[in-house]
């Protein structure tokens, strides 16, 4: 099965938050009560119930009063992801056939190693302490059906399809590289900026922190290799030099 | 043949306490690690073998911060004799070799606790962040840092462990039995940790 990908280009972003809805929609998630800080963006931050939302960034402009970003945020759906990297609990996290990071809360042990694994901060709790965040809807695309938020987005902003075609016709739209293309063995969300990522407020080179690489590479590895060089030692010495025996009273 | 005492039968429980509570983590431990689903035949599930695990953690360090009273005293005493011990390879080298008079702990006993105690204590540490999450600014962190933490300490204590099984079963016949009964010969004693059979008066 082709990956799957999202491509969003925040530029024909209205900031509406129907894929905000729809999402919760179809997820049957509860919504939130939030408090005014000064901002349009609603709610401020991803939540166990809120898998997807809009950042607002204002930027001042010379053209405008104000220059308006819209950048719809959710899982990055990583080809190597860290969280599922890190997850201690088999199934808890798992990659789908279509190249989405999927979750099993029955699964999932609770113990959020997975929220530091993540470069991008994505992994909530739930009330259960159960891992919960965006799915890319599996759910609806192993049935040949879009995400909720790329059906109901209204200007294409958030455009779903093959991730190879979605890359293909970006660069003919004159992209030469998107964000998340290549990062992390390259990213299920990819994004058609027009400025650098740090303006949408997105890491320039996200990865997974260097101590859990060098914790999968290295110190996991040592752990049963470890174990056995140690017992392997010990039998060796026991069969090459032998026990220490009393050799009776001196 | 004259018998003495060599362990009470508290550091005798809490030794075996110990070495139960690391057996239970290390098993849950390498099932994490490698995603060991037999496990589920031992402990039902993931989710109950996380509990074990936390549990049996706190196990470990109450039996750990025993463990100072009976080994860090003597393990801190590191003399000419100690490192005169590692030179000779404690023995181990070659049937021949001659090692210089012992304390109640040999050098690499002494080394041994002090790994243990350090990587014990710092799995622990790591261990507790995981699982409780204290307030910090940045807990992700916190939480990469503890996981690396706990890593580096579980490998050290995996090649010490079997190595320390072997020394004092199948390496030293006869040294076992401190651990069940808490006695030794003294003749046994006097080979092999001369400066305390000396200082406790035979």
């Amino acid at each position: 099965m082709a990956r799957k990908a999202l491509l969003i280009s925040p530029e024909l972003c209205i900031g509406c938050r129907g894929c905000q809805t729809a999402c919760k929609s179809w997820n049957r998630l509860p919504a939130t009560k939030t408090v005014n800080k000064g901002s349009a963006e609603n709610p401020p931050d991803l939540t166990p119930n809120l898998y997807n939302k809009i950042r607002y960034v204002e930027m001042p402009s010379n053209s405008n009063t104000v220059r308006w970003l819209f950048v719809s945020q959710r899982c990055m759906h990583c080809d190597d992801a860290g969280c599922i990297k890190i997850c201690p609990a088999p199934g808890a996290l798992f990659k789908t056939k279509e190249g989405a990071v999927g979750f099993d809360k029955d699964k999932c042990i609770g113990c959020k190693l997975c929220v530091a694994g993540c470069p991008f901060d994505v992994p909530r709790y739930d009330e259960k302490d159960k891992v919960s965040k965006c799915h890319l809807c599996s759910d609806r695309i192993a049935e040949g059906l879009m995400p909720a938020c790329a059906k109901t987005c209204p200007t294409g902003a958030i455009a779903y399809g093959d991730r190879d075609a979605i890359i293909g016709k970006a660069q003919k739209a004159g992209y030469q590289k998107l964000y998340g293309q290549t990062d992390l063995g390259g990213l299920g969300i990819m994004y058609a900026f027009k400025d650098t990522p740090k303006v949408y407020g997105m890491d320039e080179s996200p990865a997974i922190p260097e101590t859990i690489v060098f914790w999968h590479k290295v110190l996991k590895p040592l752990a049963y290799w470890g174990l056995g060089g140690a017992a392997a030692v010990s039998l060796l010495h026991y069969l090459v030099i032998g026990p220490k025996k009393d050799e009776g009273g001196e | 043949m004259t018998i003495i005492r060599k362990a009470s039968a508290f550091e005798i429980l809490n030794h075996w306490v110990l070495a139960a509570s690391f057996f239970i983590l290390a098993i849950s431990g390498f099932g994490f690690l490698f995603h060991l689903e037999q496990l589920n035949a031992v402990f039902g599930s993931f989710n109950v073998m996380k509990d074990v695990h936390n549990y049996a953690g706190l196990v470990f360090t109450a039996s750990l911060i025993l463990t100072i009273f009976h080994y860090l005293p003597v393990s801190l005493k590191f003399g000419a004799d100690d490192i005169a011990w590692f030179l000779k390879g404690g023995g181990y080298l070659s049937k021949k070799a001659k090692v210089p008079p012992q304390d109640e702990l040999n050098a690499g006993q002494k080394l041994y606790y002090i790994v243990i105690l350090l990587s014990g204590l710092a799995i622990a540490a790591s261990g507790f962040a995981v699982w409780l999450r204290p307030q910090v600014p940045d807990i992700r962190k916190l939480v990469v840092l503890s996981h690396l933490v706990h890593n580096i300490a579980f490998d050290l204590m995996i090649i010490a462990v079997p190595l320390h099984i072997y020394l004092a079963t199948l390496a030293n016949p006869g040294t076992l039995r401190i651990m069940i009964t808490g006695t030794v010969p003294l003749e046994w004693a006097k080979k092999r940790h001369a400066k305390w059979v000396q200082r406790i008066g035979y």
